[in-house]
């Protein structure tokens, strides 16, 4: 069932097809909030707190693809969080969570630290990024929606988000290039020969 | 740098991300491919580009410490209690305007401090007008300023929608989720701005104020965005306001909405709070 179906019937109030949306879009909204704000708990909060007024307030969702004023929402609250001085928070070792596997899993302890701290260093660059471009960037290269979808969220034309994201990108990769021994090949003078 | 004259133009950085994405027309991206193609300072470019996209999608998804849940009922979860519901749009806010202006008294006990027509520090409200179901006439101060009372206002126990008069469709509405607030309780307040495609929740300011004192609120968020219309919403604690001492009393919540062509017309939305 897809989106329009699922948003249809929550809109005429049934906590069931808005938990299968819930469901769909828990992990990337959770994992957008938490590459915004750095500490689970609070990233879990605005997870939450996005489903909530999503629920609530699902019968004013007119045109707009739900994904997108989901998004939007978690969006507002994580710059809210900024604005009441919240700071980001150090994330607990990985290891130490639950995580979803995507790459491969590395047995050795030497490589698995290695990944670890490769984590750690594109987690601080992008903790170095403004509120704006880190969001950006995070839509794009965390949750890969589409630059048309990026700019629902952020309710900016196109051409601010290919900015964002092309400035955010090259700022991580200029903090990136510190590391040589992790990162050899964001290196420009890598590749030019 | 290229090293044929033919080169298409050495494309932009914004070009070269996007073009990572997929995210150019035909043109632009037939341009960029025959530049980088005979260019190997920009095909570094773009494949330091491309590294640092890999470095981010490999950092890993990582599941939620908690199960989130929602309210069995959105009835039962919902924190307003408008008499016709949620206000989403105008055609809502229209129907609150009739139902209101006929049908639903003002929240009697918060008339008289509502009432009060003492200026809301920092200048924002100069000749603020008081609201009142009963429309009676309260003088604007200062040109421009549209009070609840002269626009076509309603007031409901918590919910407030005044209409510019002079451009109908331009309208806001305030509420908030109770009457009466502990001193150590959250204020959630909530509108819509609609009718104007400059809008932006920036121009709002909100203003909780006793007497001559107030209290600017913090800048809400926006909640949601159509083509006619932008929502808000800002949860305060009433512990973290700096409101005077004793902090219980009748306090006023001021809303204003100043157009942004240069007129000055400001809306002006107020409903009366309890802190108890």
């Amino acid at each position: 069932m897809d989106d329009r179906d699922l948003v249809g019937r929550a809109r005429r109030g049934d906590p069931e097809a808005f938990t299968q949306l819930m469901m769909q879009y828990q992990v990337p909204l959770y994992n957008m909030a938490l590459r915004m704000v750095g500490r689970p708990d609070d990233a879990a909060d605005i997870a939450q707190e996005a489903f909530t007024r999503a629920w609530v307030k699902i019968r004013t969702l007119r045109d707009a693809p739900f994904k997108s004023w989901l998004f939007q929402i978690a969006a507002n609250l994580c710059y809210d969080h900024f604005r009441r001085g919240r700071r980001y928070g150090e994330m607990p070792d990985e290891e130490s969570n639950k995580v979803i596997g995507l790459g491969i899993l590395t047995p050795d302890p030497q490589e698995r630290a290695e990944a670890s701290e490769r984590n750690r260093l594109v987690r601080a660059s992008i903790e170095a990024l403004d509120h704006d471009m880190r969001l950006a960037i995070i839509l794009r290269d965390v949750n890969g929606m589409a630059y048309d979808e990026i700019a629902g969220v952020l309710g900016v034309p196109l051409g601010t988000v290919k900015s964002r994201i092309a400035r955010a990108r090259a700022q991580v990769q200029e903090h990136l290039q510190r590391y040589p021994d992790f990162f050899p090949s964001t290196r420009e003078d890598a590749h030019a020969e | 740098m290229p090293s044929e004259s033919r080169l298409p133009a050495e494309p932009t950085l914004e070009e070269l991300s996007a073009y990572l994405d997929h995210e150019l027309d035909d043109d632009a991206k037939a341009r960029v491919a025959g530049h980088v193609a005979g260019c190997a300072g920009c095909q570094a470019r773009l494949d330091g580009l491309r590294q640092t996209a890999y470095a981010i999608r490999a950092l890993p998804m990582e599941t939620p410490p908690r199960t989130f849940t929602i309210p069995a009922t959105r009835r039962e979860s919902f924190r307003w209690a408008p008499v016709a519901g949620w206000i989403g749009g105008v055609a809502a806010a229209m129907l609150i305007i009739v139902v209101g202006v006929t049908h639903v008294p003002f929240h009697p006990g918060a008339t008289s401090s509502a009432g009060s027509t003492s200026p809301v520090s920092g200048g924002l409200a100069q000749g603020a007008a008081p609201l009142s179901n009963k429309g009676a006439a309260a003088p604007t101060g200062s040109p421009g300023t549209v009070s609840a009372d002269n626009s076509r206002a309603f007031a409901a126990r918590n919910t407030v929608t005044v209409i510019d008069p002079r451009n109908d469709a331009r309208r806001l509405s305030l509420m908030i989720n109770a009457d009466a607030y502990a001193t150590d309780g959250w204020i959630v307040v909530d509108g819509t701005m609609s009718g104007d495609s400059s809008a932006n929740v920036g121009q709002i300011r909100l203003v909780l104020r006793r007497g001559s004192y107030g209290v600017e609120l913090p800048l809400p968020q926006q909640t949601f965005t159509n083509s006619d219309s932008i929502g808000f919403e800002g949860t305060d604690s009433i512990a973290a306001l700096r409101l005077p001492n004793p902090v219980s009393g009748t306090y006023t919540l001021s809303a204003t909405w100043t157009a942004t062509d240069g007129s000055g017309v400001t809306l002006f939305a107020e409903l009366p709070v309890t802190i108890k």
